[in-house]
């Protein structure tokens, strides 16, 4: 069954594009804490982890995908463990425990869980594609989800919670659910988010009111990251006030600007252009995932590629959501253009799976 | 995937593409909507701000170019809450460093009520400040090592700048103080706060870090260069406090001057006070005029104005210096009886033994024989009973009542003579006898020898108050002085030199009597008689030891004009006359 690998095959438009979006992103990051000297090195480490990434792509596109479908037990248990490790040596950081430190580096086993959990939903959705599409079916993935989301939900995360259910959601989605479990999911749903908006953080609870009710006068705060973004977005014009030039980033009026606000510096320095090739390079991304996913040779292939694509994509629509001010402010990182190792080397991770998906696909050699 | 699903493909990716299309929407909204002028318009509002600046305040140097007053570097300390990560350990180490309280510095952390930054300390020390930084740049460097945050980020510290005074209490009565909104107190820094502020200008400045060349340079407020010696300060405090304690007397001044160009040498006064920590002022002065009593405490002058009636006597040729005065003890002016200060009769005497021995009924009929006239014009011509106009705040104007006042008696014209019924200040009598010292020609003293402004210096020119008296009469009063200190072998000496001086002994007025027992104590002087360098007036309120000013203000006046021929290095009158004759 597991035939010769094939690099012939081996999708380099993905690759090479991916490399023109991490490049781009050092470039960003380098102009967004110029003159910062805490984060002087935040710059040479994007760069390592990128290049960590890309051996991960070329060691884990060598390996067949079925192998990690095969494995997943263990997978799932040496995930948690990773999770729950978390409150035994994380250190809190921002008020919310979500890291932990192996040889000085900051490990996020969060942005991990969501590879994990593509993995084992493909496994899951593949082992029962001839089983009737009913509650227990549905309820059967929930599990699995809900476990691996429960200690993200702790920390707490909850836009990584978000994203987890959205991939459950897209991947259900075209695995058949019946659109009558839709309608009660969603009244369930609904339900859910009334009651459970009491027990929400307070920072949460208040992300999501200023969202809705924005508070014109406060001049500090949540509101305020995300009008400084605005104005960096509507400053930079078509072409943008030139690398490095740019008056809301350099000046730091944007907070966390070379993580989540990286968008805006882009935006203000390239204006509309720049802000549209840091779009479409996601969208080729995506793209050439659900390429991917069409010519897989199996469903496990196709749903790994399919829910990558899926988790790029909303993390990047949500990311630029939040700095165009159509979604709530939250802490997720633009998909390989923000700083963060974890997240890049989690994602670069999920390319290599997409392209062990597609160098095994299911058209002959001629 | 089963091709049934094909649709549910289909509506993904729809609806993927519609997120894509809605982001697309939003971004060109921001630049093209009605919205995106008023970005534009606060991109440009933060991209600087209005900025006052206020220019560094001048400096003041004295005549020699030794700094009196400058400006240091010290720091605000405080917090940036949104970069502060614990609260604790910072509050520890202001606690240990600065000696903050550290309940008050945690509560104020704890809750900054909404600020952003807190201010925990002002005014630290550029010493401690550098001690601080460095333990937070060290603290910063450890924690980078290992990938942490510094306990002590946040911590911020801000330089500008603050008066300074090198020499603490030195001529702390001239100088004055400036206080922490920057404005000038007392003395040089009050009359001369505009100069030294200099102009503070409001201005667009960018911050952005490319547009750091358009920050205007702000020029420096004018820096000040006194007439005052500083040494000659020195030795004039130092003596003064010395006579103040040996003789037990309650306050003094001492006054030196450059009787030619009004130039003040030293003005030394008590108490002084540390400059740099002007906050004790209210603890130091209960009332304001004994900041700097030299230009602000009024008093009756006494004997030592004798000077100026006998010099008015003479310059109106009523009296000549070999006239025979027949003291019978006492004198009628205005229907009152006006006796000597020993009740005595003293017979015969010539204009220098009136001098000499101070005798209030010759004076008296001296001032008589000019007539009121002729008496309140000479003296207003001295200046007496009005502000000499000299460049320090706070001069008080003295009061010289003539006829037509409201309170004018008849008898003023008699007790004037000799110095009572008339308040004057130090710097106003030692300004009415800078005629006699002066060729006849008042001046009016400064302080201000120069300005410095944009590199180039303007020198400030003698201003001089008019002739009240002849040039004859100036030598004529100078040399009876000289020969009535002589003659009595005063204390008031100066070996070497020869001088002119009178002693004053003025009784102090209590509840309108004559308080016989608490008495100011004065001299007036200058020399050398030739060709006069120093004018020097010494004042003892209620010396003790002694109530005759020839033990007191005399010696004083003697050790002070023996420190000034050194210090200015005027060469004693033999050497001198030896040099001008050859």
């Amino acid at each position: 069954m597991f035939r010769e690998t094939s690099w012939r095959r081996f999708d380099f438009w993905l690759l090479g594009v991916l490399i023109f979006a991490i490049s781009f992103g050092v470039a960003m990051i380098r102009s967004a804490i110029a003159g910062n000297e805490e984060l002087a090195q935040t710059v040479l480490r994007q760069v390592q982890f990128g290049v960590a990434g890309l051996i991960v792509i070329f060691i884990v596109a060598g390996i067949d995908y079925r192998y990690w479908t095969a494995l997943y037990t263990p997978m799932f248990v040496v995930m948690m463990i990773l999770l729950i490790m978390i409150y035994i040596s994380a250190q809190p950081q921002f008020g919310a425990a979500r890291w932990f430190q192996i040889a000085g580096i900051f490990i996020q086993p969060t942005e991990l869980a969501k590879v994990v959990e593509v993995l084992i939903l493909a496994r899951y959705f593949d082992a029962t594609k001839d089983r009737p599409r009913d509650l227990r079916w549905i309820f059967g993935s929930l599990v699995w989800v809900g476990t691996l989301a429960l200690p993200i939900l702790l920390q707490p995360n909850l836009s990584n919670v978000v994203v987890m259910l959205v991939i459950w959601a897209a991947m259900i989605w075209i695995n058949g659910i019946q659109l009558k479990h839709i309608f009660w999911f969603g009244v369930a749903g609904l339900t859910i988010v009334i009651v459970a908006f009491p027990f929400l953080e307070p920072y949460q609870q208040e992300r999501v009111l200023t969202f809705i009710f924005p508070d014109e006068n406060a001049t500090f705060g949540n509101l305020y990251n995300v009008q400084q973004a605005l104005i960096a977005i509507g400053s930079g014009g078509w072409f943008g006030r030139g690398y490095g030039l740019g008056t809301q980033s350099q000046l730091r009026f944007l907070k966390v600007r070379h993580t989540d606000f990286i968008f805006s510096v882009i935006a203000e320095e390239f204006g509309l252009v720049g802000a549209l090739l840091a779009l479409s390079t996601i969208v080729f991304i995506v793209y050439r995932c659900l390429r991917a996913s069409r010519l897989a040779r199996d469903l496990s292939g196709s749903l790994i590629a399919y829910g990558i694509a899926v988790l790029i994509f909303f993390q990047g629509a949500i990311n630029i959501g939040v700095n165009l001010r159509i979604v709530p402010v939250s802490g997720l990182p633009l998909p390989f253009i923000s700083y963060g190792g974890s997240g890049l080397v989690s994602l670069m991770l999920g390319i290599a799976l997409v392209e062990s998906v597609v160098m095994r696909q299911k058209e002959v050699d001629f | 995937m089963r091709q049934e699903y094909a649709w549910r493909s289909i509506a993904l990716t729809t609806l993927l593409a519609f997120l894509s299309v809605a982001v697309l929407v939003q971004m060109i909204r921001i630049q093209y909507s009605p919205e995106a002028e008023v970005f534009r318009a606060q991109a440009e509002q933060y991209s600087g701000k209005f900025q006052t600046f206020y220019p560094e305040r001048g400096e003041i140097y004295d005549r020699n170019g030794h700094l009196l007053a400058g400006n240091e570097a010290v720091y605000t300390v405080g917090v940036n809450v949104h970069e502060m990560k614990d609260a604790h350990t910072i509050a520890l180490t202001l606690v240990a460093y600065l000696g903050l309280n550290y309940e008050e510095v945690m509560r104020r952390l704890q809750d900054p009520g909404g600020l952003s930054f807190v201010t925990l300390a002002n005014y630290v020390e550029a010493e401690d400040a550098s001690t601080l930084m460095k333990l937070q740049e060290q603290m910063t460097a450890d924690a980078l090592a290992v990938n942490q945050h510094s306990a002590l980020d946040g911590l911020e510290f801000q330089p500008h700048l603050q008066r300074s005074y090198p020499e603490n209490a030195l001529a702390s009565n001239i100088l004055g103080f400036v206080n922490r909104e920057g404005k000038g107190y007392f003395g040089v820094e009050e009359k001369y706060n505009d100069l030294l502020a200099g102009n503070p200008v409001q201005v667009w400045v960018p911050e952005d870090p490319n547009r750091a060349a358009e920050i205007p340079r702000i020029p420096n407020g004018t820096t000040l260069i006194l007439t005052i010696n500083r040494d000659l300060q020195a030795a004039a405090e130092e003596a003064l406090d010395n006579a103040i304690y040996e003789y037990g007397a309650h306050n003094g001044a001492v006054i030196i001057l450059d009787p030619r160009t009004g130039e003040m040498l030293a003005m030394a006064t008590t108490p002084r006070m540390d400059l740099n920590q002007f906050w004790n002022y209210p603890y130091v002065y209960d009332q304001s005029y004994l900041y700097n009593p030299a230009i602000s405490m009024q008093y009756e002058p006494g004997s030592v104005f004798k000077i100026l009636t006998m010099a008015a006597g003479l310059d109106l040729g009523v009296i000549a210096p070999n006239t025979l005065f027949n003291d019978t003890g006492s004198i009628e002016v205005g229907g009152a009886i006006i006796q000597n200060w020993d009740r005595q009769p003293w017979g015969a005497q010539d204009m220098i033994g009136c001098l000499q021995h101070s005798l209030n009924v010759c004076h008296a009929w001296i001032s008589t024989k000019m007539g009121e006239e002729n008496f309140y014009r000479y003296m207003n011509n001295f200046g007496i009973g009005h502000p000499t106009g000299i460049d320090l705040a706070g001069e008080s104007p003295g009061r010289l009542k003539q006829p037509g006042d409201l309170e004018y008696f008849p008898v003023e014209l008699g007790t004037n003579a000799f110095g009572q019924g008339v308040a004057v200040t130090p710097i106003q009598m030692l300004t009415a006898a800078t005629p006699l010292a002066n060729q006849g020609r008042l001046v009016i003293p400064h302080v201000l020898y120069a300005m410095v402004r944009d590199g180039r210096q303007f020198n400030i020119a003698p201003i001089h108050g008019g002739n009240p008296i002849s040039v004859p009469t100036a030598r004529t009063i100078s040399e009876m002085l000289a020969i009535s200190l002589e003659n009595e072998a005063s204390m008031a000496l100066v070996p070497g030199y020869r001088v002119a001086g009178k002693t004053g002994t003025a009784q102090i007025p209590v509840d309108g009597y004559y308080d016989p027992y608490s008495v100011n104590a004065s001299f007036i002087g200058w020399g050398p008689i030739d060709d006069p360098r120093f004018l020097i007036y010494v004042w003892l309120e209620r010396p003790t030891t002694s109530q005759w000013a020839n033990d007191t203000a005399a010696p004083l006046f003697s050790e002070i004009a023996q420190k000034t021929v050194i210090l200015l290095g005027i060469p004693p009158d033999a050497i001198r006359l030896q040099l001008v004759n050859q």
